[in-house]
């Protein structure tokens, strides 16, 4: 082709991409021409040909630039906030305060932060959501790395007399394994279970004869702090992360000792459920309903976490295009 | 997954437009919009960014009236293209009753188009679905460009590329002037609704 008819087509190219907001292609297309008009010393007005095509190549850059460094995720206005809790909640059946943990838990997925927060934090009054709001409100200032804050926020739940030790508890575990994870080093303040004298005089009154502690933990001593336990405990249900697929050790049998992955078919709770191929018989012969698996890993969007759990069922599928093949029912026991 | 309210007779189901960046997914939603002035049951709704981008999704709420003694009732959505919007493509790819692939007709976004089919092939394996078993439409967008003179692929190549093992109906269309559009949402409402009417038999 002429280099002047090729150099017009690159144009043409070149303006239209940028109309249709392709504009890596663009910005390509215009690189081509220039190096086109650079080899061809017949071409009228070359140079000034060059010069207006640099124009638009910086123009590009900088819209470039601009899509790039805009935020991924920005504050939407209140009415679109309140679509994405309408569509990603998950409806309202069932109850108030699920729906409503869930809602804000939707927020805070579509990076809506400040107002999932603002959610979170009134459902801290709730018994039953507590924690798991708790822990979302950590997880919101992980998201936005601000993991100073996310300390700071267990502390001051830790003075705040709704919530017990052991919900307390949840949440340091949950906070120190996230802190370790992402190498954050950082000791968390967490009030210990005090006894006022009036609950002493209670204490003395109703408390039955002194007896010898039977087993280790009994003696531990009470102004000791709690042991670090090396697995997280469970969280509620709603808490549950998303796990995509699972990695499985398989305890015995000829694949002793393999990770064999499997992708999740839906999940409640801390109760997965898998699929396996009828043809896979060597994996079926060594997953029964009992088997305990003491070496899994669970794929989550955000994390890959080990743990363990428990076949609770496994079924052979009667119909449909999986007919034959294997539902298996696995409950998380630790992550 | 779509939900099916017995008392009332009523189906809801979700329909994703899913495809590569700038590929016309939301002109495919704003021509539905400005067409179906019957059927359309609320606001077109899209969160959009620099450059008109997608950012989160559009959303488009449908009522096709009684089909079969059911009220059925249809969320249109967009995915944002861009690569980097990854994990909210997955989370409006949640629980999908149906999927229409817009791929770009133009030359240089041929890569585009193949990695994108395999990100929605990732994330519906991710969710323990296949691309599979869930109802799919193609389309080929942008084929009014070719008038423009501008290096289009063939239908044969893009159906090569993207639809060899997949064999969904295809679609040639212009979103920007409706061509092919009504003809893709149609195909894609009637394998939905014929799938979900396997599943749970609400027409029986």
């Amino acid at each position: 082709m002429d280099p002047k008819d090729q150099i017009i087509s690159l144009l043409k190219e070149a303006d239209l991409y940028q109309n249709q907001g392709l504009l890596n292609e663009a910005k390509e297309r215009f690189k081509k021409a220039t190096e086109i008009i650079k080899k061809s010393p017949d071409i009228k007005n070359g140079q000034a040909l060059i010069a207006s095509i640099v124009k638009k190549v910086v123009d590009l850059n900088q819209k470039i630039n601009q899509i790039n460094q805009a935020t991924s995720k920005p504050t939407v206005s209140d009415n679109k906030q309140n679509l994405i809790k309408k569509l990603f909640a998950g409806g309202d059946e069932k109850g108030d305060f699920t729906s409503a943990l869930e809602g804000a838990i939707a927020l805070a997925k579509f990076g809506q932060f400040d107002r999932a927060m603002k959610e979170f934090e009134q459902l801290l009054d709730v018994e039953a959501v507590r924690v798991a709001a708790a822990k979302n409100i950590v997880r919101c200032h992980l998201e936005t790395e601000a993991l100073e804050e996310a300390a700071l926020c267990f502390e001051k739940w830790a003075g705040d007399d709704r919530f017990s030790i052991p919900q307390l508890d949840k949440i340091r575990f949950f906070l120190e394994g996230r802190f370790r994870k992402l190498g954050f080093e950082r000791e968390l303040y967490q009030r210990e279970e005090t006894i006022s004298d009036e609950d002493m005089e209670t204490l003395e009154m109703e408390s039955p004869p002194t007896e010898t502690p039977q087993t280790s933990r009994d003696a531990v001593p009470s102004h000791e702090p709690a042991p670090v336990l090396e697995e997280m405990e469970l969280p509620e249900e709603d808490e549950f992360l998303d796990i995509n697929s699972v990695g499985i050790q398989l305890p015995s049998g000829p694949l002793k000792g393999r990770m064999v992955e499997f992708d999740v078919s839906f999940q409640t709770g801390n109760s997965i459920n898998l699929i396996i191929a009828s043809k896979e018989s060597s994996l079926l012969n060594e997953l029964s309903k009992g088997t305990k698996l003491t070496d899994m890993q669970f794929f989550s969007p955000i994390a890959i976490l080990n743990g363990s759990g428990v076949v609770t069922a496994k079924t052979q599928i009667k119909s449909g295009p999986k007919e034959g093949d294997y539902s298996l029912d696995i409950t998380i026991l630790t992550t | 997954m779509a939900t099916f309210n017995f008392k009332k007779r009523e189906i809801e189901c979700k329909i994703v437009y899913y495809g590569p960046g700038r590929c016309g997914k939301t002109t495919n939603l704003e021509y539905i919009f400005k067409t179906y002035k019957k059927q359309i049951a609320g606001e077109m709704v899209s969160i959009d960014t620099e450059g008109d981008r997608t950012l989160f999704f559009d959303f488009l709420p449908m009522g096709l009236g009684k089909i079969k003694g059911c009220d059925v009732k249809v969320q249109l959505y967009t995915v944002p293209g861009q690569v980097q919007y990854s994990s909210t493509r997955k989370l409006v790819l949640k629980e999908v009753d149906g999927l229409v692939f817009v791929a770009d007709s133009l030359e240089v976004r041929r890569e585009k188009n193949m990695l994108s089919l395999k990100d929605l092939h990732e994330n519906l394996k991710s969710y323990g679905t296949s691309i599979f078993k869930v109802p799919l439409v193609m389309q080929y967008n942008k084929r009014d460009l070719e008038e423009e003179g501008i290096p289009l692929m063939s239908i044969e190549r893009m159906d090569q590329d993207l639809n060899r093992q997949l064999k969904a109906p295809h679609f040639s269309a212009s979103a920007i002037k409706g061509q092919g559009v009504p003809q893709t949402i149609m195909e894609c409402l009637k394998r939905t609704l014929l799938n979900l009417q396997k599943q749970l038999k609400w027409a029986k």
